[in-house]
């Protein structure tokens, strides 16, 4: 165990900008569990494709990978809206399992036809900024891990703002308190799932164009992510963008503080502990209302 | 909705069969076939190493069949590898390396990637009393299960640590200190305590010593004690996707040390190609290079390996390809030996092995342990891979120490 102030506060630094970048991730398998009801696992495939277009797009045609994610989500967003139109929709009043089955059965195809594409070679998107960080004192701060902070949170801005300022946001949200009722009210709701669906997959898309700038990728690295989205939300509470933010840097924070005192093998031991004493006082999570049963 | 999920079930069917044979060796039909398996990883954490095991073993049976087959017995068998997918999970690989035997009636077996597969798949052949060949499995443990059926052909896992040392504590100025971190799966977690003894013993002073989980998805905090430790030497031993971390991420949060020393990515072409200018300096324990004098009468020297390689796939092998190719090899010359297929007396061949390969020479001790090879240390030096030890083997000098990250711009 290793101790000291300037230690301390570089893993305050570590931890928040790799909470960030976590947030990131599970915003959009928040949204997607909490108002779809839906445990996306291809999330993560929508993670890793987004980070491999970023890859493409720079190292084809020199697209600087912060300007390319605007690009990256229309392109999810693209790709996602006619998955859940066309193929989820027709089985979302079915149980539970099945959906869950649905989206493994994606996830295994998306992956595997990214392994067949792309090959199994570990890539990563390097910059001429990649390799810079600024001396703050006793802290450093990697460039490009603040730049994707500083995404990350505008992201979870925008999208808090898109829910709870639009007509967009209201119908959405609408469709997910009383289904029938927004039926009702003339909401199309096939149209705003996918809608929904396709954000979802654009905010996944922009997670993995940022940590395409910071991480190795490979077509395997989804799981990991999926993983994170899950304990993001179960930490923050569902469907909820506050909550996937809190939940991103307590996560963060939690494992980089372990790594550090007791050493990098126990940060996932100390995580999962901290989880199951949440679900067991707060089950919804720390933001999360607890949730109206939908049979 | 029935139908949707039918059709969504029948698609992951059809991937997974699809992933699960992911290849095998054309062969004409008519010929003798010799059958032999091979669980190595195409998913999974481990794939890219996979991958290169596979085309190592692809590259010997090509050129086992071009030449005519293996003779054995008056006969010629034409090399037939079955392939499966072991996901990079031990135990996929043992369900697999079952199926090989019982099902695909294999002859013979050549080693997964990565030494927790090989130790799954070992207790297997052993069961079945069937040799196996272990190219990528180079954990002290493989070997001191009291197995009488295996075969590793690599340096044990304690030289990965070892060659890297020697050289450091061999340059000017002498290093003091070294930090050590590992991934912590069986072969990385020898390495690493093979590192630690080694500095106790030869006057380093072990500052940082711990263990990752495997493939980590941030190592920022560990990053961090390190830097404030300011070791002269970090030792790093896991596998490519880590080793890719470690390196991004000590750039990142300016982690100066003298001598960056890896035990798997860097002689991978992935390192260099992912890293760019980052990837400079550093050191790397390799079981071969293309720089080593060794030669055979079927490959002929390091360089033509290196060179009917690059023909092949169009890129350098590097050391998990060879030592693929070259376990293919030490098989074949174990059966021409033997004279049969029969796998007891193809065993006593590969006990009594003593042969010099392009790869180096195999002979391996009662525990099926090659100990006759040493290993080399690799760096990189403008963008590639040259060897810089044993100096007297070595075609280019080490560089070092390595320069700041701030005076690298």
């Amino acid at each position: 165990m290793i101790f000291n102030t300037d230690v301390a506060l570089q893993n305050a630094v570590n931890g928040l900008l790799i909470g960030g970048t976590y947030a990131t991730v599970s915003l959009g398998f928040s949204l997607v569990w909490g108002i779809l009801n839906i445990v996306n696992l291809a999330h993560g495939a929508f993670v890793m494709l987004g980070a491999y277009e970023t890859y493409w797009l720079f190292t084809l045609y020199h697209v600087d990978p912060l300007a390319s994610l605007p690009l990256t989500a229309a392109a999810l967003f693209a790709f996602a809206y006619p998955i859940q139109r066309y193929v989820i929709n027709l089985v979302i009043r079915a149980s539970f399992l099945v959906t869950f089955l649905l989206t493994f059965g994606l996830e295994l195809l998306i992956t595997n036809i990214a392994l067949a594409a792309w090959t199994a070679d570990i890539r990563s998107v390097t910059t001429v900024y990649s390799g810079r960080s600024l001396l703050l004192g006793p802290v450093v701060l990697p460039l490009v891990r603040v730049a994707t902070f500083a995404v990350a949170v505008a992201v979870a801005i925008l999208l808090h703002l898109l829910l709870t300022r639009t007509r967009l946001g209201s119908a959405i949200r609408a469709t997910a308190s009383d289904q029938e009722a927004a039926r009702l009210m003339g909401i199309p709701i096939a149209h705003v799932y996918a809608l929904t669906f396709g954000i979802a997959a654009a905010t996944a898309a922009i997670a993995g164009g940022l940590i395409s700038l910071s991480f190795p990728i490979y077509p395997a690295m989804d799981a990991g992510y999926t993983f994170i989205g899950f304990v993001v939300c179960a930490l923050g509470g569902l469907g909820s963008v506050p909550g996937a933010l809190l939940g991103g840097v307590i996560l963060g924070l939690l494992q980089t503080y372990t790594a550090a005192w007791l050493g990098p093998n126990y940060d996932n031991l100390v995580a999962f502990a901290v989880l199951i004493l949440i679900l067991l006082l707060r089950p919804a999570g720390l933001l999360g209302r607890v949730q109206r049963f939908r049979g | 909705m029935k139908r949707t999920a039918r059709f969504s079930a029948a698609a992951a069917v059809i991937t997974i069969a699809g992933i699960l044979v992911w290849g095998a060796v054309g062969v004409s039909l008519g010929d003798d076939l010799l059958k032999i398996g091979a669980p190595v990883a195409a998913t999974g954490p481990t794939a890219r190493e996979g991958v290169l095991t596979k085309q190592g073993y692809d590259l010997w049976a090509e050129t086992v069949n071009t030449r005519g087959g293996i003779k054995a017995g008056g006969k010629a068998y034409k090399v037939q590898i079955v392939y499966y997918d072991d996901q990079s999970k031990p135990q996929t690989s043992a369900e697999l390396t079952e199926r090989l035997i019982s099902q695909d009636r294999v002859s013979f077996l050549l080693g997964p990637y990565g030494s927790p597969a090989t130790f799954a798949d070992e207790a297997i052949a052993e069961k079945h009393k069937m040799p196996i060949v272990i190219t990528e499995g180079a954990a002290d443990q493989l070997f001191q299960q009291g197995y009488k059926y295996n075969f590793g052909i690599t340096s044990p896992a304690s030289d990965y640590a070892a060659v890297m040392l020697k050289l450091a504590v061999a340059l000017k100025p002498k290093p003091e200190t070294v930090a050590i971190i590992s991934a912590d799966d069986l072969f990385s977690i020898e390495v690493g305590n093979a590192a630690k003894s080694w500095a106790d013993h030869n006057g380093l002073r072990v500052v940082y010593f711990q263990k990752y989980p495997v493939g980590a998805a941030d190592l920022s905090a560990a990053l961090t004690s390190i830097r404030s430790q300011r070791p002269d030497v970090l030792i790093s031993s896991g596998h490519l996707e880590d080793s890719l971390l470690v390196m991004k991420q000590a750039q990142t949060l300016d982690v100066n040390v003298k001598f960056y020393g890896f035990t798997v990515g860097p002689t991978t072409p992935d390192f260099v190609k992912a890293l760019g200018p980052a990837a400079e300096y550093v050191f790397a324990s390799s079981q071969w290079s293309a720089d080593v004098t060794y030669r055979d009468g079927i490959f002929g020297s390091a360089k033509d390996y290196n060179k009917l390689f690059q023909l092949r796939y169009g890129f350098e092998p590097d050391y998990h390809a060879a030592q693929a190719t070259a376990g293919g090899l030490a098989l074949q010359l174990a059966i021409e030996k033997a004279g049969t297929l029969d796998p007891q007396k193809v065993r006593d061949a590969l006990a009594g092995l003593d042969v010099m390969t392009f790869y180096g020479p195999i002979r391996f001790n009662a525990h099926g342990l090659n100990l006759s090879k040493p290993m080399v240390t690799m760096q990189i030096q403008h963008g590639r891979l040259v060897t810089v030890w044993p100096f007297d083997v070595a075609p280019a000098k080490p560089i070092y120490p390595a320069p700041a990250w701030s005076a690298r711009r």
